[in-house]
């Protein structure tokens, strides 16, 4: 069911390098997963509303004020690996 | 020094007050016993004397002005190591936040600082809390204090294990399928997973946004109950957090256990006709036994869609967790040091960060979320979860409205497996989660304690049982657990 074309695409897709005896192994383990879900298939549930997060979400909207429990930049800066004039630094995107 | 054995958060608090002990005697006693017994059972991943020592001089000062002790006074906690203490290594047991320390205290790190705990250090884990063993870490392997060749369970296996070897008197797990209450089952602790919106999770390092629960890991009832009520209440950091106390009151639940004796108890046959272990059956029995000696009244009832679960949480949490490891790029939250220097572009960072960051069962979720949630098989398989997520939850609408209104349940199919038992087959090990799942795709609170007291070296591992109640209603469970532990 899933190619090794297939598993090339998807960890691109989600930004994973792995070596060619990891694909094969995860690509197994995929297979071995998503044949377990078959029992999901059998079941009715064309009338069934789908429940997205947890069950009992209320709404709990603040009023918009940025508060003053906020980061300060500087501590969310601080694992940054590379940094330029208070900046994020990263490699350019288009060259 | 007071025996560490018979302590309990009540204890700490009227010890430390009394002057029978300092906060920072009892605090230097359990260094003295994680330096001792660390070595064999690797519950923690760091520590912090120094601050630790420092935050028990402040309770002290406390004791000393003779001013009212705060409620969890020198109460000596170890944190899992996915939640957020300010400037603490936070790794989430993963090589790609190996450098990583918290940027700031999560809200519930900040109510029990402000409720005078002292934190020892942060537990292991299975990376980003993904798995039911604790092996999955990407630093080490815990064991089980009642038999090292054993796992604690998973993913909050450092926590439990650090509670019952006595590294800890309470730790902090997170419960997103189990990982509470599993590893509590194994290792001969309470464990209590909130009511989806109970707890704020804002400072937890997010598995499965819809399904993450902060909780307590105890050696009683009545401790799980002194942290609960701390941990419990708005944030306006989490926008999913309901005022439990204005749902359904905690107060005085411990003071009057006789009245829940009245609870009326649901036996689910579906999860008794999946039960096949011996010594978990029997264990069951005996609590059931011991709960009818106090005078509860049971019933059988049914779930019918418990058999999807599984199915249902390993489509769920794997999308949602796909989603939320996205962040972690080799960018925002450190970078591994043998990447430094080399000439990459933008998306070979990534690439690279996150091929070697991130360990096997991890790349395997991260996979499965991204396939689930892809163009051609979001409707076969991610919407026919949400879909299912509804019909479980609805099962449990049933029975909680007029029959029912607490259900008992085993928390694990099996008592604690050997290590390396079920690494190599990925769906053997999620199936050690069939018991606790239903409870995070409904969103229901849910106690894990154990059959009775058990004692390490004395020839028995440990066997729990789950209580999984209303939503918002842990009073009911704390309660009618309290009673079960003092009868």
């Amino acid at each position: 069911m899933i190619s090794a074309d297939d598993l090339k695409k998807l960890s691109d897709l989600a930004r994973l390098e792995n070596d060619s005896a990891e694909a094969e192994r995860l690509t197994a383990d995929l297979e071995k997963i998503l044949a377990h879900f078959k029992e999901l298939e059998g079941l009715e549930t064309a009338k069934v509303e789908p429940l997205a997060g947890g069950a009992f979400i209320r709404g709990g909207l603040r009023p918009d004020d940025p508060g003053s429990n906020n980061l300060s930049s500087g501590e969310a800066k601080a694992a940054f690996p590379e940094k330029d004039k208070g900046f994020l630094k990263v490699p350019p995107v288009f060259e | 020094m007071v025996s560490l054995e018979d302590l309990s958060i009540k204890k700490v608090r009227e010890g430390i007050a009394a002057k029978e002990f300092s906060a920072k005697e009892l605090t230097e006693s359990f260094l003295g016993e994680i330096e001792k017994k660390n070595k064999d059972l690797n519950a923690f991943l760091s520590l912090n004397k120094e601050e630790v020592l420092k935050q028990a001089v402040a309770v002290d000062e406390i004791a000393a002005a003779g001013q009212k002790l705060p409620p969890l006074a020198g109460l000596p906690l170890a944190v899992k190591d996915n939640i957020l203490i300010e400037n603490w290594p936070a790794t989430a047991a993963s090589k790609i936040l190996e450098n990583y320390r918290g940027a700031y205290d999560a809200t519930i790190i900040k109510r029990l600082r402000a409720a005078g705990s002292v934190f020892l250090g942060k537990t292991n884990l299975d990376e980003f809390a993904m798995g039911s063993s604790t092996e999955n870490s990407g630093f080490q392997t815990t064991r089980n204090p009642y038999d090292l060749e054993r796992v604690p369970g998973g993913s909050s296996g450092g926590s439990a294990a650090a509670v019952a070897g006595g590294l800890a008197l309470a730790a902090l797990g997170s419960d997103t399928g189990g990982s509470i209450r599993q590893p509590a089952g194994f290792c001969g602790i309470v464990g209590l997973k909130p009511t989806y919106g109970a707890v704020s999770r804002f400072g937890l390092i997010a598995l499965a946004s819809s399904l993450d629960q902060i909780g307590p890991m105890t050696r009683s009832v009545a401790d799980a109950y002194e942290i609960f009520k701390i941990l419990a209440g708005r944030d306006s950091f989490d926008a999913t957090i309901i005022d439990v106390e204005k749902e359904y009151s905690l107060a005085g639940i411990l003071d009057r256990p006789e009245r829940f004796k009245n609870l009326r108890i649901g036996l689910p046959k579906e999860y008794f006709e999946g039960l096949s272990d011996p010594a978990v059956k029997a264990g069951i029995e005996t609590a059931i036994e011991k709960l009818k000696k106090i005078g509860c009244s049971f019933q059988e009832i049914s779930l019918p869609h418990t058999s999807y679960a599984l199915s249902v949480y390993y489509i769920i949490m794997p999308a949602e967790a796909s989603a939320n490891l996205a962040r972690f790029d080799g960018i925002r939250y450190g970078r591994l040091d043998d990447l430094n220097g080399k000439k990459l572009n933008l998306k070979d960072i990534y690439l690279k960060q996150r091929g070697e960051g991130f360990g096997r069962e991890v790349k395997r979720r991260i996979l499965l979320g991204t396939f689930v949630l892809s163009h051609g098989y979001y409707d076969a398989y991610y919407l026919k979860a949400q879909k299912v997520r509804r019909l479980i939850k609805e099962d449990f609408d049933k029975v909680f409205d007029g029959k029912v209104d607490v259900i008992l349940a085993p928390v694990t199919p099996t008592q604690a497996f050997k290590i390396g038992e079920k690494s190599a087959d990925p769906l053997a090990m999620y199936l050690s989660d069939i018991f606790t799942i239903p409870a995070n795709l409904a969103s229901l609170p849910a106690l894990s304690l154990p059959i009775k007291k058990y004692v390490i070296g004395g020839g028995e591992l440990p066997v729990g049982f789950q209580l999984i109640g209303r939503p918002f209603h842990e009073a009911d469970l704390l309660g009618l657990g309290n009673l079960y532990e003092i009868s």
